[in-house]
């Protein structure tokens, strides 16, 4: 039996996955209706993943797509020999495993990362810094923050995404695939290797 | 290169995924326990390896404990076996020769049955030792990748792939490669023809050996090396082979240590090499002496240890350890304990005071995962000190008790699921009109929604009448409704009874022994039962100092702690609201196993203490039948008139007690008896 009018307004509120997943679609909807002075929309996105998953399949690459929440992202694991540029005995065995997401608010793809060592125990940034020649250079360490993977909602490395958006529009009207054009810049500040496969044809 | 020279050999190296870690302490938690037997994991490397690694990567993560191995695609897996010990005595004293010359016999075994010759990926495998410490989320592990001692082979001849094969012949290799089934890709037979190879498994090579001896023949193998090294894996793969063609013995071989690439074009063979090798003599082979153990990072011959606690989301941590005590005290204390039937337990607290601030805390620490606050009330200067979930902060923000309760539980554990609600409780003779009538049924709608969608509602109000009708509700829901209220020293904590459309009187008390009585859960009287008064204002001609509840501080921490347990013992009983109520009407101790307990032990009706004696005891007591608010006669008239019904005991409390008859009852029996009988239920024996 129920006492009371079942249209009763009040909800009980839990944010839940899939309410995040619902938020998260409204999201889309109102981004891609103001796509004109937007970089890129879900959709395309989701275009030009798909696209890199075709060539790494076909080059046995290690691309994956994931799909959380209704959220599609790549993925790919590899392990890098880092070296000191300094000190070349200090050396070690970094996984990365990397993650292309749509970051809706920015528009634009972001580069999240996790990386740790051979024994599953994670590299700090600062650590991280030392062993890459191209952040110091380029003096990237305000691009490169720990953030919420806008699919997972865990914390993990990217790159700010204002800049990816400064990067993506140079690419915008010309590259037939902007991903792979924007992952080819962005690539040497995180040892992400790239096979000339997906340069070739995007 | 030089002829008649050794081979030298690249280890293999072993690397932990962050996921291992939870998933091995899930599995210690749920499944090992104690135990220290050996588990079957997968380890895996890439099929490409990556650019400038100086050898492949065998990786264990949360997936290693699969069944099946689902990446063969693009991966070779590996067999192995993970044993975690319980101490890190245990861990650095073992046998560890012992350890891989008794894997090594398993292997031999496998061999001689024919198990390798049908499988050959059964060549790649490890066993991995543990200790973890749960706690610390420390892991001292030590991986072997064993292989026979004393294997020598000699190279007589050693050339890029290239030079032997055309680069049809290579692309028409790979071709042939990849339609091998992903048990025979790692290890198998390679026949050269003019214009093509051909491709078979180690068992077809067997079968038909003295046919494919007089071949142009090739043993192949997955080079965990890069190019221009060999994988050690090697030589337990040429032992295997003597082993299997014992004719191969002190003869020169032919090998391809297969290296995957990537050019333009796709996936290349081209950097793969080809030896020629002399194989020992098969009756060399030593089968019961391996070796293997890993190296550690400053190259010495010892285990590995890693601390995972900067590694592990911090929020995975807090829920780790939370499950952790709650799994320790399970298997410990109460290997019956159903932790996650308390765990999705939805939890109402009405009150966010002293009482719901102590009920919120315990319930947290039972791993409760859910809970909602309703006060109207805001944190003020008096507060924070008795009330756990409020800081000075709070005062200054004036902030709502429930909303900062919540937060509070946030900020403690974020992965609990919790919300406030600043709302009044409409009361019986708390006067409703005018405009207050939309608001007072706006209460009771959002009340009785939360109700619904919660599983034990906790009254935790500082008013009697107050728990009116969230009384009334939750005994028309059938939820467990779990009482507290303080006095100066003194505290009940109470769980309600449940109302059954047309039950029958309730049932006399059952007799199984001696002096033992027991009442239905179903039956239980609530917290009016035994007030033939109805509630009424009892605000209202209070001084100030009654209407500040006051109280030892300490009552409403023991209160509320007692209100949790019992709510949790109630939730893991077998028969959960309905479950018995045991007591002795003679005031003797009870024996706990002749009440029908919970993994927990006693499920009492209430539990009544004095702080001044510090004594307790626990009576319990049925149903009345007038009773003024889970009566058949106030459940009738919910029914009947739902919301307008409520209103009309707002505005007039002495209406219930005629709705409930009492009148009648008290003209039937007089008061004395009624105090009497109330009495004796408190006094001690
Ligand atoms: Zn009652």
């Amino acid at each position: 039996m129920s006492l009371f009018n079942p249209e009763d307004p009040f909800e009980i509120d839990l944010i839940s996955i899939t309410e995040r997943a619902a938020v998260f679609n409204v999201e889309i909807k109102r981004i891609n209706a103001k796509m004109d002075n937007a970089i890129m929309s879900y959709k395309d996105f989701v275009t030009y993943i798909e696209a890199i998953l075709a060539i790494s399949n076909s080059t046995s690459d290690y691309w994956k797509l994931n799909v959380v929440n209704d959220n599609k992202f790549l993925t790919k694991k590899q392990s890098v020999l880092l070296e000191n540029p300094e000190d070349i005995n200090e050396r070690l065995i970094a996984t990365f495993e990397y993650h292309v997401v749509y970051n809706i608010s920015y528009a634009v793809p972001v580069l999240c990362f996790d990386v740790w060592n051979q024994n599953g125990s994670r590299i700090s940034l600062e650590d991280y810094w030392k062993y890459n020649k191209h952040l110091r250079d380029f003096n990237m360490h305000d691009t490169l923050t720990q953030t919420d993977h806008p699919a997972l909602n865990r914390p993990i490395f990217a790159f700010h995404p204002c800049k990816t958006h400064e990067i993506l529009k140079g690419f915008a009207r010309t590259s037939k695939n902007p991903i792979v054009s924007w992952l080819s810049v962005v690539r040497h500040f995180v040892h992400l290797e790239l096979l000339e496969t997906y340069i070739k044809n995007c | 290169m030089a002829s008649e020279k050794s081979l030298s050999y690249v280890p293999l190296s072993s690397a932990i995924n962050p996921s291992f870690f939870s998933k091995l302490s899930q599995l210690k938690l749920e499944v090992l326990k104690s135990e220290e037997k050996f588990v079957p994991i997968w380890g895996y490397t890439k099929l490409i390896n990556d650019l400038n690694l100086p050898v492949n990567l065998i990786e264990v993560d949360s997936t290693s404990f699969n069944l099946h191995f689902l990446e063969h695609e693009t991966h070779i897996p590996f067999y192995g076996n993970v044993q975690n010990v319980n101490t890190i005595e245990k861990f650095k004293n073992c046998d560890k020769q012992l350890l891989v010359d008794l894997e090594g016999a398993k292997f031999h075994e496998k061999l001689m049955n024919g198990d390798i010759l049908k499988n050959p990926s059964l060549i790649n495998w490890f066993h991995l030792l543990t200790y973890a410490d749960l706690k610390k989320y420390q892991l001292y592990y030590w991986f072997a990748f064993p292989v026979l001692q004393n294997i020598v082979l000699r190279i007589a001849r050693t050339c890029n792939i290239t030079e032997e094969f055309s680069d049809n012949l290579v692309n028409d290799l790979y071709n042939e490669f990849k339609k091998l089934d992903s048990n025979q890709k790692p290890y198998f037979a390679v026949v050269k023809l003019q214009n093509f190879v051909q491709v078979n498994s180690l068992y077809e090579t067997c079968n038909d050996w003295s046919f494919f001896k007089e071949r142009e023949l090739y043993f192949a193998f997955i080079n965990f090396a890069p190019a221009d090294n060999v994988g050690s894996n090697l030589r337990l793969y040429a032992a295997c082979l003597v082993h299997f063609h014992p004719d191969l013995g002190n003869t020169e071989v032919n090998f391809i240590a297969l290296n995957l690439g990537r050019n333009k074009d796709g996936v290349t063979l081209k950097s793969s090499t080809v030896y020629k090798l002399k194989l020992p003599d098969n009756a060399s082979i030593d089968w019961s002496r391996w070796l293997g153990w890993e190296k550690n990072e400053k190259k010495n011959m010892g285990p590995r240890f890693v601390n995972l606690k900067k590694s592990i989301d911090p929020e995975e941590i807090m829920e780790l350890s939370t499950d952790l005590n709650l799994k320790l005290m399970k298997w410990n204390m109460v290997p019956n304990l159903n932790l996650n039937k308390i765990k999705a337990a939805k939890c109402l607290l009405l009150g966010a005071g002293t009482l719901g601030c102590a009920v919120a805390r315990s319930l947290l620490g039972w791993g409760v995962r859910h809970m909602t606050f309703v006060d109207y009330g805001v944190v003020n200067s008096s507060n924070p000190v008795r009330q756990s979930l409020f800081t000075f902060q709070d005062v200054l923000d004036s902030k709502p008790k429930a909303q900062a309760a919540a937060d509070c539980l946030k900020s403690i554990h974020p992965g609990v699921v919790t919300k406030g609600y600043q709302m009044s409780i409409p009361m019986p003779g708390h006067l409703v009109n005018g405009e207050d009538i939309q608001e007072a049924i706006e209460s009771v709608e959002k009340l009785d929604k939360l109700i619904d969608t919660h599983d034990v509602i906790f009254l935790l109000l500082d008013s009697r009448e107050g728990r009116w009708l969230p009384t009334v509700l939750g005994a028309r829901k059938q939820k467990i409704v779990i009482n507290a209220a303080l006095g100066f020293d003194s505290y009940l904590i109470m769980r309600h009874g449940i109302h059954v459309e047309n039950a029958t009187t309730p049932q006399a008390h059952n007799t199984s022994s001696r002096d033992l009585k027991s009442i239905s859960g179903v039956n239980l009287g609530c917290y009016f039962c035994n007030d033939v008064v109805a509630p009424g204002n009892s605000t209202k001609d209070r001084t100030l100092d009654q209407q500040c509840t006051v109280t030892r501080p300490g009552v409403s921490q023991i209160a509320g702690a007692y209100a949790a347990e019992l709510a949790v013992s109630l939730l893991v009983h077998d028969k959960g609201v309905a479950a018995p109520a045991y007591y002795s009407s003679k005031n003797n101790e009870l024996d706990v196993d002749e009440t029908e307990p919970s993994v927990l032990g006693l499920v009492p009706h209430s539990i009544r203490g004095f702080i001044s004696s510090f004594e307790q005891f626990c009576p319990a007591t049925e149903k009345f039948t007038n009773c003024t608010a889970c009566s058949q006669f106030v459940m009738k008239n919910l029914f009947l008139n739902g919301t307008q019904f409520l209103l009309s005991i707002f505005n007039d409390s002495k209406q219930l007690e005629r709705i409930s008859e009492v009148p009648k009852y008290c003209d039937s029996i007089d008061n004395e008896a009624i105090l009497d009988e109330e009495f004796s239920d408190w006094e001690i024996k």
